[in-house]
Formats: structure tokens, C-alpha cells, sequence
């Protein structure tokens, strides 16, 4: 396991410079320029060509460009991700707390959807060619195509506002959770109950399957045998939802002002707040290949034989 | 595994059950009015119940940084906050924290007696070297306000004793008790909060004298402001007032519906969060007042004259988009006549604003004739007009909150469409349109004058500073000549030439059409049925929450 | 072809097959078919209930809505599918070229994929809409540098599979072109995959830009797309509910249609009713699911 486990952040290490890179040379591809950017956001009544050399020289933007890159992620080692255009206030102390929220937001709709998604996968799997397996599918479909602002404006409306059951919006309390979570976890459910399906339909025709009933096994012996193989597949999941859920909580907060990463984000860019913008990025992307090294190296150690195959 | 089944079926019952409630809902809810307000009234009911003394107001916009000194911050909040030596009411100039004043012979120097036993929020007392150090932060940061004439125009800040502080200008300068009483710069905090010995790199602390002190604040999420027991003019009714984030539209509605914010008005931006409809919507339902102000200001398109390859930089561009706008349909349809068609910049109750103007009527074909005479013709087949090669094409902005900007400028891209001229549209946030405005980035953007109390002369004024209207004006031809007045009209002390000036501007700006008018509008508030006190000030960027109450 | 065959057994498949089409139909014929100019403002029609003229009604701007629900089309799915053209050919380009040539080529082609692949796509789309600023140009354009990764991907390892087999063998021996070997046997093998994920990602990305557009980042006025209709209706949704019906169900119908063709095609692909050579192959399909929701 050791070995496994080196090679995999030895994977992982060069994987997040060059993320960091990507993210860094985004913002020089802005087809503004940054140091104009700058003394907009700064309300500088004459932008003269002395002053945006001058910003430029500040900004470092004259030094080579490798430099820039080490310096900026130097600073951002420092959580040093600069000041917000907008409110002057250092991004990181906008950042970090939205991170927290979307964070906690995200991994309370990822137990939701592997809960769920595992128990109804597995129901209609084993049920194959039911009604309850041909209605949960069916009704996956229609679930996923809702657009998530459109059911949660209607849940919002329904349960917080007729019902006066929830809040409407906002992080106040346990129950500001339960909306929000219940609009992702619909929309993801209806996706990752398939892969649980599909994963014991073709468990369930696998030869260890057909040597188990020969050999005698009970019946419900074998079922356990396929469940216990299924699992694996929520497990994988799990690694897989959260920098998912992570990334595309924006509407979703959008709709319930949940004071996070996604609301944070849309703001700074509908006022050009680039070092937010930036630091979004990274912090989300550097997250996500976080998360999903810690999810690989999990999965290889409840199976083995992932650990010769993957690296 | 038994468990295991009942349990999915459950779950799978609950989501069916939930889809049909979803579907079933949107029909039923057109016809289901009383029953909806049933439901509000309870969620209202308790909210009164606890919050006899607290209101809870919804913004698109965090309050930001409270420095009252600086220009993000939510001005409403510093407006309860922080106070100004005196007040601009409808009566006039009245004493603040200033109780009398004197003023020399030749206008230059001002003598404020101030409040005696005022203390800032954090128990420093508020005096005259509190005044001075406050004046010497503000001025030390001269660039940021150069909008505002007066910053120019000290030459000195002295404490003559503990409550006596004389204030000496380099010029007359009549406006100079307008602009002090404004929202900011020239409000007070205390001198313990400042950083470094002044305001531009930041303070410690937002304590003002104000009627109300900020006790809480999450960024993005909701900041608290309670009463000041000891605050001079006695200490407020409603005891708490909350600032919540969230977005404009469903979001705050239904908030306001449920009853977890009671309070909406027009922001300092003049955006409102919810449209019309939705306003009338809560006032049906019983349990919300809708208090509308006179008209304050005047809604316009600002046109950028001064930027290269920006068509409306030319009078007949302007004077033709002028022309395409039917203020009269925005007016009906857009603000169901809540908001009146606005045929100029300074309506004529204005002061000084009483001047001959020629009206530019809603007229396509005028538009069209303006269009053609100045060159940009439009080709056959061609869906844009051209002059020279290049597109009679402009982007305007709007504030991405205001759903009533997005409508009016759809609105006026279609009709211009008709006439061979495109319009692209971008919302974004006010913070960047101000800074487009104030770089000059743009071809077209919404905005507002500044309303009673700054108008016309601080709207004026900032005809001529960059962070506001100079990109707007520096490109037409009279550009000298309007800023030579403007520089005359704010030191003139004859009465008389001080009007003719002012009419001279408003006609160059007018017959240049750089400001296109749309409609007057006016702060609204949406406020709990039982609020009493709902008042404006002659600015559309405060209000006195403090008269407020049950 | 096979997955052509088994598709028209199944008769979700083909219920799905007809509905995209009479969609991808209207919108191709929008100019022909569309009752009302959908772009003639109207202000006095604002909001006016259905009538013989307007058979579902007119918006805030007196436009018609289903007008605007044809036409919307174009931008809600066509465009979208067009992007998803451009990135599965971009992808089968890199995925060819890496699982044909091994090696070097090989080696940094797959890097770029990771790096690629480790940016969400609700992320990259947001820097690049918050780089180049909203519309919908920029959020295809964040489709096509996304999602080519995940076709180069998949292509490679059929190519890698099929690379080894005999008569590929020979043909590289004898001389036959690298063009006509990838065009002639490499293509048709790796196509049912390409149809799973493409079929997969095409609901994400049809509810990504109408989440997009209510973000307001999406498409600019005054052009139809089903999410801002959606969202202009959502902001008198208490008032006139009516109004949510017509885009929600289009873009409902519309991917439900596309989900249920993604899932025919992965049971026609699926590992039961196929030999177990080729089951592989359907494991790496299998991503489908996951990629599916990665944008």
C-alpha cells in the first residue's frame, strides 16, 4: 500500500503546478490589461500611459514571466491571493470563509446522494425489470432534467414560504441546510443511482455469481456477495461527487444566497473582480485534484487490485 | 433487506409525491391568491411578534467596507451610522452636530459651534479635534474627492477651542454647507479608529455618532446594526436593524413573503430589488405598505463622448437615440406608471433647473432623418447602419440587479434595432459600472442624477471630475466653455448670474443630448403594514430608520 | 451497424430518436415555421395571456413566446450540439494520434488530458465566461476546451486495443497510410463510445447553459435561449406561473429525450448482451456516468 501511495502523490505534486500554472496564465490571457484593470477598479479618473507603466512596474508585470508565475505562487503558498478590486478587502479573508460553507454545504449532499443513490441503485438492480426499478429510472430522467433553479424556486415556494416549514435562503441554522441539499441531491441522485445499478447488474453477472449458486450458496449469501462488490462503486462515487458537487454549487447558491464559493464567484465576475476570479480557480481546482488523490488512494486500499492497475 | 425495501419505497413515494406537488403547484398557485397570503400572514404575524423593535432589510449588496471616508461601502448603512456637521432638508440647511455656524463677510470662512456631549459609538467624545483630524483624512486622500468641490477648495481646518472649529476656503464657494452635509466624505468617525494617523489605508473600527452602531458583521451574509442608547437626538425606536444579502428578485420576494426580511427600498444605486408586480403582489397580501417618495431624481442613459469609436461620441447618434426612446411606453408598461416619462436631465421643480428646453419628442422617423443626415446609412440588405466601414454599434450597461434597467434596455434595443442601429447589452454590478464610468470605459451605461440635495450642483460638479461625468462631457464641442461655467457658477455669489449660468449649462448639455433622459424616479420602500414613521431625506441615499417605528 | 440495430428494437430509444429530431428539426427550420417574428417588442402586449395569434402567450416584452421557444432551439441545443461536434473531433484527433503513435506523443498527450481533466467544468467555464466575459460564444467555447479531454481519452484506448489486433497489424506491414488505417478501422471501432459519451454529456451541457444563462452569464439579449426564458419567467413566477411552464417543459422534454437515448445506447452497448472481448471497452464507457455530470 506504502508504494501505491508515493506513486500516487508523486503524481499528484507535478499535477498541481501545472494546475497552478493553467490558472495563472488564464488571467494574463484576459484580453484586458491587468494594470488597467487595476486602476479602473481603484476609480483612477485619467488612465495616462505613465501611470499604467507605472501599475505594470508595481503589478511586477515587467519582470519575466517564470518570476511572476514563482512569485505569485509564492504568495498564494502565503494565502497571499492579493486584494478584491471591489471592496479592497484581502481575498483570502472573502475566500476562506465562502470555501468553508461551500465545503460543508458539499459534503452534506454528498452523504445525501450516496446514501440514496446506493439504496436505490441497488433496489432496482435486484428488482431488474420491476415497476418500482422501471419507475425509479424513469423518474431519475425526469429528475435530472429539471433544470436545479426551477425545483428549487418551487421547493423554496412550496416548504419554506405555503408550508413555512424551512427558511427561504440564507445560512442561519441546521435548517438553511435541507433545501439546498435536497435540490443537489436530487439532481446528483438521479445520475449516480444509474452507475450503482449498472455496477450490480453486471456484478450480478459476473462468474463469481453463477460458481457462488452453484456451489449452494443461499440465495441471500449471494446477494451479499454482490452488494458487498457494489459497494465499492458508492465508495468510488463518494471520491467522485464531492470536487463535482464542489464545482457546481454555483446556481445553487445563486438561488438560496448561500454564502459560498459559487455566489462569491458569479459576483466577482459581473464586477471584473479578477483576483478573486483567480483565486476561485485555484482553490477549487487544487481542491479537486486534492480530494480525488485521497479518493483514489481509499479506493485502492478497500481494492487491491486497483493499486497495479492505476498507477 | 426488508428494511432496505420499505425504506426505498418510501424515499421513491416521497420523490413521486414531490414531483406531483411541483407540477401541481405552478397551476394551482395562479389561481390559489388567498390562500398563498394565508400563509404569509402567519410567517408575518410571528415576525411582528418578535421584532417589534427590529427591521431586517434586504440588499443585493453587502454593506462593504464602512470606512465613511472611502467610496464601497453601502451608503444607506454609513448613513445611520455616521453623521455630517449639518443636514440638508427640505426647509434648507439645518444644524447636525454643528448647532450654529457663521459665516464671514466674503463667504470664505465658516465658524461651526459644535454639539456639545456627543461621543462616538467607542466613548471618545466628539470635538472639535475629532472635526479637524477628520477634515485632514479626508483631504489627505484629495484625488478620491476631487468630485466633491469643497475638497478642493480648503485651505485650512482649525480648533479654535474644544467645541469651536473654523473652516477657511480658498475660494467662496456656495455650496460648501450642501456638500458637507452629505453621506460622505466630510461625516465623522472616531479619531481612535484611524490607521496610521488617517482613512485611506483602512480604519480599525466603524465607530461613528450616529443613531445606530454596527455590532455585527459576516460579509455576504448580514450585518447588525443596534440602537445608540446614549445617541444625542435620543436613542432610536427600533432597536435592531439587520442588513441581510441576497439576491434581487424570488429570493428576497420570497423572503419578504415568508417575513425573514420585512423591509426592501431602493438601493444607493437606484435599483430596486423587487419589480413592481411583486411590490403590489405583498401590499395585496395585507401584511406590506408601500411608501413611494416625491420624485428625486432623473433615470438616464449616459452617453460617452469622449471615446474613440464609440458612435454616440457624435450629437446626432445621441440626439437619435434620444428620439427612438417612447418614454411613455417604459413609463406604463415597464413601471406601471409609478414612474413618469422624463423629457430632461433636471425635471423643472429643480432649483435653477426652470429653464426653456427643447423637447425632444419619441419621434422614429426623426431619428431616422438625424441618422442618415450625419452619414451612417444604411445599406441594402443590410441590417446596421455603416459610416466609414464601421458599425453603428454601442454596448450598454446596466446594474445586472436591476430587473427594471434589463427590461428598458431590451426595450430600447429593439426599437433601435428598427432603426439599423445595435445595441449590445451587458449587466454587471454597479461597483463595475461605476468604475466604467469612472475610466471611461463604456459607450452607454444607465444612471441616475444624485437627487434633491445634490441636485443640479453636485451633479454638475461632476460633469467636470473623472470618477463621475467627465468621459460623459469632455467630448463635445462646448467643452471649454461648460467647464469655464461650471467653474463660475459654483464661486458666483450674484443670484441672478448664478442662474443665468446654470442655464446656460443645462442648455449646452441638453442641445449635446450627453445625458438621455428616461424617467423620474423616486425611492420606494416596502415596509411592514404596521411601521409607522416612514420618512425620506433629500437624498435618495439615506433613511432616517431612527423615526422610524411600531 | 450494430448499435444502429439495436437502438431500433428498443422502443424508449426510438421514442427519444423522433423527439430530438422533430426538436433539431424546428430549430433548423425556425425562420419557416416560427408564427411571429420572435425578436418584434411589443410593449402593449406585454405579458398578454395566449391568443389565436400567440398560441402560448407573450413575454415581458410583448414577444412571442413561442416564437422564442422555436428559436431558442438554436441556442439551447443546436449550438450546444455543434460545441460537442468540436470537441468530440478535437478529441478523436488527440485521442487517435496519442493511442495510434504511442510513446512520447503519447505520454505529453495524456498529461495535457489530466491537467485538463483536473479542472471541474463548472469552474473552467466560470473562469473563462469571468475571463471573456458572459455570452454564450464563451461558454461553448469552455465546452469545446473541456470536454475534448475526456473524448481523446476514450479514443485512445480503443485505438490502443484495436492498434494490436491483426488486420491492423498487417495493414501498417504492407504499407497502407496511416489516414486511410485510422479512417477505414480505428473509426468505426471506436464510434459506440464516442456515442455514449457524447450522448451522456449532452444533458449536462444543455442544463449548463441554461443555468449559466440564469446566472446571467449566458447568452445577451435579446437572443431566445430556454434558460433566460426561463429565468424571465421565474421573476413573475407568483404573479403569472403560466409563463414557466413553456421553457421549463422544453428544456425538461429536451433532455429527458437525450437522457433516455444515452441510457438505450449504453444498454445496446452493455456487457450482458455482449461478448466478454468487448466488455473492456464498455468499463471504460462506464465513465460516462461520472463524466456525465463533470460538465
Amino acid at each position: 500500500m506504502a508504494p501505491y501511495i508515493a506513486r500516487r502523490l508523486l503524481l499528484t505534486v507535478p499535477l498541481l503546478i501545472v494546475v497552478s500554472f493553467v490558472t495563472f496564465l488564464l488571467i494574463r490571457l484576459s484580453p484586458m490589461d491587468p494594470a488597467e484593470v487595476v486602476l479602473q477598479a481603484q476609480e483612477t479618473p485619467q488612465i495616462t500611459e505613465e501611470l499604467l507603466a507605472q501599475t505594470r512596474e508595481e503589478l511586477g508585470m515587467n519582470d519575466p514571466f517564470l518570476l511572476q508565475y514563482a512569485n505569485w505562487l509564492m504568495s498564494c503558498f502565503r494565502l497571499d491571493f492579493g486584494e478584491s478590486y471591489v471592496s479592497g478587502q484581502p481575498v483570502w479573508s472573502l475566500i476562506g470563509p465562502a470555501f468553508a460553507n461551500t465545503l460543508s454545504l458539499t459534503l452534506i449532499s454528498s452523504v445525501f446522494i450516496i446514501v440514496l443513490s446506493t439504496l436505490l441503485g441497488v433496489v432496482s438492480a435486484l428488482r431488474e425489470g420491476s415497476l418500482a426499478d422501471k419507475s425509479t429510472r424513469g423518474l431519475s430522467f425526469f429528475l435530472t432534467a429539471i433544470p436545479s433553479y426551477g425545483l428549487a424556486s418551487v421547493l423554496i415556494w412550496l416548504l419554506a414560504v405555503k408550508l413555512d416549514w424551512l427558511p427561504t435562503s440564507g445560512m442561519d441554522s441546521a435548517a438553511s441546510f435541507v433545501l439546498p441539499v435536497a435540490v443537489i441531491a436530487v439532481n446528483y441522485v438521479g445520475i449516480y443511482f444509474r452507475t450503482v445499478r449498472s455496477s450490480v447488474l453486471s456484478n450480478k453477472n459476473e462468474e463469481y455469481v453463477l460458481y457462488a449458486r452453484a456451489s449452494g450458496l443461499s440465495e441471500r449469501a449471494v446477494t451479499m456477495r454482490i452488494l458487498r462488490n457494489s459497494l465499492q462503486v458508492a465508495v468510488a462515487i463518494f471520491g467522485m461527487s464531492i470536487p463535482i458537487i464542489l464545482g457546481s454549487t454555483v446556481v445553487i447558491e445563486n438561488v438560496f444566497a448561500w454564502p459560498g464559493l459559487g455566489r462569491l464567484s458569479v459576483k466577482a465576475i459581473l464586477s471584473r473582480d479578477f483576483p478573486i476570479i483567480q483565486a476561485y480557480v485555484l482553490i477549487v481546482a487544487v481542491a479537486f485534484v486534492v480530494i480525488n488523490t485521497v479518493s483514489d488512494i481509499v479506493n485502492a486500499a478497500i481494492n487491491p487490485k486497483l493499486r497495479s492497475e492505476r498507477a | 433487506m426488508r428494511r432496505k425495501r420499505t425504506l426505498a419505497r418510501t424515499l421513491m413515494t416521497l420523490t413521486l409525491s414531490l414531483t406531483l406537488i411541483a407540477g401541481c403547484s405552478a397551476g394551482e398557485n395562479a389561481g390559489s391568491g388567498n390562500n398563498a397570503s394565508a400563509g404569509n400572514n402567519a410567517g408575518a404575524g410571528e415576525a411582528s411578534a418578535r421584532s417589534k423593535t427590529s427591521l431586517t432589510y434586504a440588499s443585493a449588496k453587502d454593506i462593504n467596507d464602512m470606512n465613511p471616508h472611502l467610496y464601497t461601502g453601502s451608503m444607506p448603512a454609513q448613513g445611520i451610522v455616521y453623521e455630517s456637521l449639518v443636514e440638508n432638508t427640505k426647509e434648507g440647511i439645518k444644524p447636525l452636530l454643528a448647532e450654529s455656524w457663521d459665516i464671514s463677510a466674503d463667504g470664505k470662512t465658516y465658524t461651526f459651534h459644535l454639539r456639545q456631549g456627543v461621543t462616538f459609538h467607542d466613548g471618545e467624545p466628539f470635538n472639535a479635534e475629532a472635526v479637524k483630524a477628520n477634515f485632514e483624512a479626508v483631504l489627505a486622500n484629495g484625488e478620491k474627492h476631487a468630485w466633491i468641490k469643497l475638497s478642493t477648495k480648503i485651505a485650512s481646518v482649525e480648533a479654535k477651542d474644544e467645541y469651536t472649529v473654523v473652516l477657511t476656503l480658498t475660494d467662496t464657494y456656495y455650496p460648501a454647507l450642501v456638500e458637507l452635509s452629505m453621506t460622505r466624505p466630510f461625516v465623522f468617525i472616531s479619531p481612535k479608529d484611524f490607521k496610521e494617523g488617517g482613512t485611506k489605508d483602512g480604519v480599525n473600527g466603524f465607530h461613528g455618532t450616529g443613531p445606530y452602531k454596527l455590532t455585527k458583521h459576516e460579509p455576504e451574509q448580514h450585518a447588525v446594526f443596534e440602537a445608540n442608547e446614549s445617541y444625542w437626538g435620543g436613542a432610536p425606536t427600533i432597536k435592531t436593524i439587520t442588513s441581510k444579502v441576497l439576491p434581487a428578485g424570488e429570493t428576497t420576494f420570497l423572503a419578504l413573503q415568508k417575513g425573514e426580511v420585512d423591509f426592501v427600498f431602493t438601493d444607493d444605486r437606484g435599483a430596486d430589488s423587487i419589480d413592481i408586480g411583486a411590490m403590489n403582489q405583498l401590499v395585496e397580501s395585507g401584511d406590506y405598505q408601500l411608501v413611494r417618495s416625491e420624485p428625486m431624481n432623473t433615470k438616464m442613459i449616459v452617453a460617452n463622448t469622449s471615446k474613440e469609436g464609440n458612435p454616440a461620441a457624435e450629437t446626432a447618434v445621441r440626439e437619435a437615440i434620444w428620439h427612438a426612446i417612447d418614454r411613455e411606453a417604459i413609463s406604463e408598461a415597464i413601471f406601471a406608471g409609478t414612474e413618469k416619462p422624463a423629457d430632461r436631465l433636471f425635471s423643472e421643480n429643480v432649483n435653477y433647473a426652470d429653464v426653456e428646453l427643447s423637447k425632444r419628442e419619441y419621434d422614429l422617423e426623426r431619428a431616422k432623418t438625424l441618422l442618415d443626415e450625419a452619414g451612417w446609412t444604411l445599406g441594402a440588405g443590410d441590417p446596421v447602419r455603416k459610416k466609414n466601414g464601421a458599425e453603428l454599434a454601442m454596448k450598454l450597461y446596466y446594474d445586472s440587479n436591476s430587473s427594471s434597467q434589463k427590461t428598458q434596455a431590451e426595450f430600447i434595443q429593439s426599437t433601435l434595432s428598427e432603426l439599423g442601429a445595435k445595441l449590445e447589452l451587458i449587466g454587471e454590478e454597479s461597483s463595475s459600472i461605476a468604475s466604467r464610468r469612472a475610466s471611461g470605459d463604456y459607450d452607454l451605461l444607465f444612471n441616475q442624477t444624485w437627487g434633491l440635495a445634490y441636485d443640479p450642483q453636485s451633479t454638475i460638479t461632476a460633469f467636470t471630475t473623472a470618477s463621475s461625468y467627465l468621459h460623459a462631457t469632455s467630448g463635445i464641442e462646448q467643452a471649454e466653455e461648460l467647464y469655464q461655467k461650471i467653474d463660475e457658477v459654483m464661486v458666483s455669489t450674484d443670484g441672478e448670474a448664478r442662474k443665468a449660468l446654470y442655464a446656460d449649462i443645462m442648455r449646452i448639455v441638453h442641445d449635446e443630448a450627453v445625458f438621455i433622459p428616461l424617467t423620474n424616479g423616486s425611492v420606494t420602500v416596502v415596509a411592514p403594514a404596521e411601521l409607522k414613521g416612514i420618512a425620506f431625506k433629500q437624498t435618495q441615499f439615506e433613511l432616517p430608520f431612527e423615526r422610524m417605528g411600531y | 451497424m450494430s448499435l444502429w440495430n439495436q437502438l431500433s428494437k428498443d422502443k424508449w430509444a426510438v421514442a427519444s430518436m423522433s423527439v430530438i429530431g422533430v426538436i433539431l428539426l424546428a430549430g433548423v427550420l425556425a425562420p419557416w415555421i416560427a408564427p411571429n417574428d420572435p425578436y418584434a417588442v411589443q410593449m402593449r402586449l406585454r405579458f398578454a395571456s395566449p391568443s389565436w395569434e400567440y398560441w402560448l402567450g407573450n413575454d415581458h416584452l410583448g414577444r412571442c413566446i413561442l416564437s422564442r421557444i422555436i428559436y431558442g432551439i438554436r441556442h439551447s441545443i443546436l449550438w450546444v450540439l455543434a460545441a460537442l461536434a468540436a470537441s468530440v473531433l478535437i478529441g478523436a484527433l488527440i485521442g487517435f494520434a496519442a493511442g495510434y503513435f504511442r510513446g512520447r506523443t503519447d505520454a505529453v498527450l495524456m498529461r495535457i488530458c489530466d491537467v485538463m481533466l483536473s479542472f471541474p467544468g463548472y469552474v473552467m467555464m466560470l473562469a473563462i465566461v469571468g475571463i471573456l466575459g458572459p455570452g454564450l460564444e464563451n461558454i461553448l467555447l469552455a465546452f469545446i476546451v473541456m470536454k475534448w479531454a475526456w473524448f481523446a481519452r476514450v479514443i485512445r484506448t480503443s485505438v490502443m486495443q484495436y492498434a494490436e489486433m491483426d488486420y491492423v497489424r498487417f495493414a501498417k506491414a504492407v504499407g497502407i497510410r496511416h489516414r486511410t488505417i485510422l479512417i477505414r478501422h480505428m473509426l468505426p471501432a471506436a464510434l459506440p463510445d464516442i456515442a455514449v459519451i457524447a450522448s451522456g454529456s449532452i444533458c449536462s451541457m444543455i442544463l449548463q447553459v441554461s443555468g449559466l444563462s440564469f446566472l446571467s452569464l449566458g447568452i445577451q439579449a435579446p437572443y431566445a435561449e430556454w434558460g433566460m426564458m426561463l429565468n424571465e419567467a421565474r421573476a413573475v413566477m407568483f404573479s403569472r406561473p403560466e409563463l414557466m411552464l413553456a421553457p421549463g417543459l422544453a428544456i425538461v422534454i429536451s433532455v429527458m429525450a437525450f437522457n433516455f437515448l444515452a441510457d438505450s445506447i449504453q444498454v445496446a452497448l452493455d456487457p450482458k448482451l455482449r461478448t466478454k472481448s468487448a466488455r473492456r471497452r464498455t468499463k471504460e464507457a462506464e465513465n460516462k456516468a461520472y463524466e456525465y455530470v463533470r460538465g
